[in-house]
């Protein structure tokens, strides 16, 4: 009754045809299946976004689909991030969070960097409540999320340099330590809550101060 | 852990659907996934079938028709956060959309998925009761239309037939002079809310509050209106005196547990504190908003 199936997925350009059963989850085609382990999973249950993939363009958890479901999408994992065409050696993202240190253990970054490429796709001069809101679907329990936002502005620079010297043509040099973007990462670790978490709402919000018996 | 093993269904319309529910046995149904996925992989949920309904185009919409905002049942969280027609004039919308769960759970997640998994801590609940929307299901014996204050029975349990598929949720137009606003409190981003009020206004020419609605979430057994505090705004001129009061008797009237987050007593105090604020929002809204002239 839960006979296997046939589906077809297109993972950073290339058709895979694979036989699933019903109950198979996207992560677990895409890393068993496929063999392409560059999608992380961390919690298994929705909450971290280590698997955070690109379907049809979108950002969207992978632990959360069915592989049947996602028959027939377009999938971008990080495996497929250096082959795009604003890469270079490697993609700026990928730049950004080697220059600003954006990963620490790494087990969140290929989630960090599909949300960041989303966010980019989108909105390619964000600020940094806009990533930070962008990338809130996203933990790193190193805490390391100042980097990571000073690895996606990294990103946004970087791009917006090349728009600007070349009219967007994908011929930049990779940026270095003190590429485009090492001067934005200084002042804002002044503020008491910055590496608290990935929550944008935290830095803004008015929460109620009364007394609470608790 | 995987689910359990599943037939997966795939209709490609509601009436494909409908006799679908119909003819399976204990079929469940998939929309967005971001509750149910999870709740199968624990094996909370152990369906011999699923009736995935994400290939049914026809319920992929978000519109003013008739004198309603309807929303299909495959819109998305994201689609009511990127919608063009919900902004100030659907000031609770515009609230609620971005503060549901996080953007990857919002591009897959819909609201009628939300409000049909009737969790007293979704947000969606509270947004229909303040608005007097209304949940529109199919069936075998065709369609049929739920007010949302006799929808919700208990947490995940509704009057939803087990054969009927909600096609859509809808809330009237707003009025001249309406405003609604959300007011969530929640640990971080992804959680659900510790207490929410949804809050609605509607004033007349003299600035008297004609109309007043308030959904709470998070603090009773389903999501649920604060009648008295309702009542007791209606006749009234808007001013935070006023506010001070409703929120207290809506208050009074929550039901909140006390759990790891916060104390019976202090959710309690929230819902005074959120509805007040949710009140001022809406107000607020209730002046500036112009007449939609809708399609």
């Amino acid at each position: 009754m839960t006979d296997e199936r046939e589906i077809t997925l297109t993972i950073n350009g290339t058709e895979h045809t694979l036989e699933v059963e019903p109950r198979r989850l996207l992560v677990h085609a895409i890393r068993e299946d496929l063999d392409m382990t560059g999608t992380h999973i961390g919690c298994d249950t929705g909450n971290c976004g280590a698997c955070t993939i690109l379907k049809d363009g979108e950002p969207i958890k992978s632990c959360l689909m069915f592989a049947a479901q996602a028959d027939g999408a377009e999938i971008l994992t990080v495996e497929g991030m250096e082959d795009l065409p604003e890469a270079t050696d490697l993609h700026p993202l990928q730049e950004g969070f080697k220059a600003e240190h954006g990963l620490q253990c790494g087990y969140c970054t290929p989630g960090m960097l599909m949300a960041g490429k989303a966010l980019l796709d989108e909105n390619p001069d964000p600020d940094e409540e806009t990533i930070r809101d962008a990338i809130s679907g996203n933990l790193c329990r190193c805490t390391g999320y100042q980097n990571i936002v000073s690895s996606i502005e990294y990103a946004a620079d970087e791009l917006a340099d090349r728009t600007a010297t070349d009219g967007g043509a994908v011929t930049a040099e990779p940026g270095g330590g003190d590429g485009p973007g090492a001067d934005d990462a200084e002042a804002v670790c002044g503020q008491s809550e910055c590496c608290g978490g990935p929550d944008a709402d935290l830095f803004e919000r008015d929460y109620p101060t009364e007394d609470t018996d608790t | 852990m995987k689910s359990a093993p599943f037939e997966h269904h795939e209709p490609t319309t509601v009436d494909e659907a409908v006799s679908l529910l119909e003819s399976l046995d204990g079929p469940t149904i998939l929309s967005g996934g971001q509750s149910l996925v999870p709740m199968l992989r624990f094996r909370l949920a152990n369906p011999d079938v699923v009736v995935d309904i994400n290939g049914i185009d026809s319920l992929d919409y978000l519109h003013e028709e008739d004198g309603y905002l309807r929303i299909g049942a495959l819109a998305r969280h994201a689609d009511v956060e990127d919608s063009s027609l919900i902004d100030e004039t659907y000031g609770s919308f515009a609230d609620v959309a971005p503060l549901v769960a996080d953007p990857q759970v919002r591009n897959r997640g819909t609201v009628v998925g939300s409000v049909a998994q009737a969790d007293p801590k979704g947000d969606w609940g509270s947004i229909l009761l303040a608005h007097d929307g209304e949940v529109i299901a199919r069936g075998p014996d065709g369609e049929r239309t739920i007010p949302a204050d006799e929808f919700f029975l208990l947490p995940y349990d509704t009057t939803l037939d087990d054969t009927e598929l909600i096609t859509e949720v809808r809330v009237p137009t707003p009025a001249p002079r309406e405003g609604s606003a959300y007011h969530k409190l929640k640990r971080k981003t992804g959680d659900y809310a510790m207490a929410g009020v949804a809050a609605r206004l509607v004033l007349d020419d003299d600035d008297v509050i004609e109309t007043a609605r308030l959904g709470m979430t998070a603090v009773d057994i389903t999501n649920a209106r604060a009648t008295d505090a309702e009542a007791h705004l209606e006749g009234e001129r808007p001013s935070s005196e006023l506010f001070e009061e409703a929120g207290g008797l809506a208050a009074e009237e929550s039901n909140p547990e006390s759990d790891e987050h916060g104390d019976a007593g202090y959710k309690e105090r929230m819902v005074d504190v959120l509805a007040q604020r949710a009140l001022g929002d809406a107000a607020e809204r209730a002046g500036l908003v112009k007449r939609r002239v809708s399609q």
